[in-house]
């Protein structure tokens, strides 16, 4: 089978990442950017590194854009430039564009141009701090569905010691328990006191919640903002 | 006031079974007995902060492993543990 090829344009620090971590993964990446010095600098890390203007059709088309599955463009400092490489990439054939969006302005038009995905770290980011500053014992919040979300949350007190049947969690909640992450404290090998982590990805009704353990937990938003006290 | 070493480490070992043991409280109260006797041990104050990272109390935790850094900058596994609460990978 083929090996799936991505290209990274706009190689600023949300795309330098990207293309690392891509290629970290084993994906072939392409990388391109019209910065002659960043380009050298992340040469050494992915499949290809290219300095092309990404506004420019044929420098796209030569740089061989369009034989890849995905590609990505995070070109942040520029809003018209980042549209028009998008309608660029798109008019190439590429069925996965994902495009890092500045404002909602720019993720409207490039959605309106063909991007399949729009993200926008900034905004993301700054939703999850906030979030994490409201509600300090949940640790993470994935959005599952419009109704739908998966939390990570410190195990509330009144049920520490109880069984998950005893805690009546699922009853007093509305919401179910997929996985519980336990710190395990143990000494290593330089006499040091240390922790690790282990999770029961499938925890059964007579499996105690400790004082210190992390619940993921799935139910619907409501019953988590009444989980998490928001309510 | 003259150190006592043995009744320091004394301390240590002791807080360190009661951690093992998931009895954190009791292990605490040692870790800081430590304290009383000897204000720069830097491993009594490691110690408290992974019990306070434990009981997911993130700030005590790192208040705690940058005291023990104060005192011993070198001591690898609370910077590790700082590092990894503050966000920087090691």
């Amino acid at each position: 089978m083929k090996k799936k090829q991505y290209a990274v344009i706009g190689l600023g620090t949300f795309g330098y990442n990207v293309a690392v971590e891509l290629e970290k993964k084993g994906i072939q990446v392409l990388a391109v950017d019209n910065d002659s010095e960043i380009v050298n600098k992340i040469s050494a890390f992915v499949t290809q590194a290219l300095i092309a203007d990404a506004t420019d059709e044929k420098a796209m088309e030569d740089a061989g854009i369009a034989d890849c599955d995905t590609v990505i463009v995070s070109i942040g400092e520029s809003i018209e430039t980042s549209i028009l490489s998008t309608l660029i990439v798109k008019e190439l054939g590429v069925k996965n564009i994902i495009v890092k969006s500045a404002s909602s302005w720019h993720s409207k038009v490039a959605a309106k141009i063909g991007a399949n995905t729009i993200v926008y770290p900034e905004f993301e980011m700054a939703k999850k701090l906030v979030d994490g500053i409201r509600s300090p014992n949940i640790l993470e919040q994935i959005e599952l569905s419009k109704e739908y979300n998966l939390i990570e949350v410190v195990a509330p007190k009144e049920i520490w010691g109880k069984t998950i049947k005893i805690s009546g969690f699922r009853n007093n909640y509305g919401v179910n328990i997929i996985a519980i992450r336990k710190q395990i404290p143990f000494i290593n090998d330089d006499g040091q006191s240390d922790m690790k982590e282990e999770t029961n990805m499938v925890p059964g009704p007579e499996d105690e919640i400790d004082q210190n353990d992390i619940l993921v937990v799935v139910g619907s938003k409501e019953s988590l903002a009444k989980l998490k006290g928001d309510k | 006031m003259i150190k006592d070493d043995s009744q320091e480490a004394n301390h240590i070992e002791l807080g360190k079974f009661y951690f093992l043991n998931n009895k954190f409280n009791e292990a605490v109260a040692e870790f800081e007995k430590v304290l009383e006797v000897n204000p720069s041990n830097a491993e009594a104050y490691y110690n408290i902060g992974l019990i306070k990272e434990v009981s997911n109390l993130p700030n005590e935790a790192k208040d705690m492993y940058s005291k023990a850094l104060a005192i011993r900058p070198d001591y690898k596994i609370a910077r590790d543990r700082l590092n990894k609460l503050i966000g920087i990978e090691n």
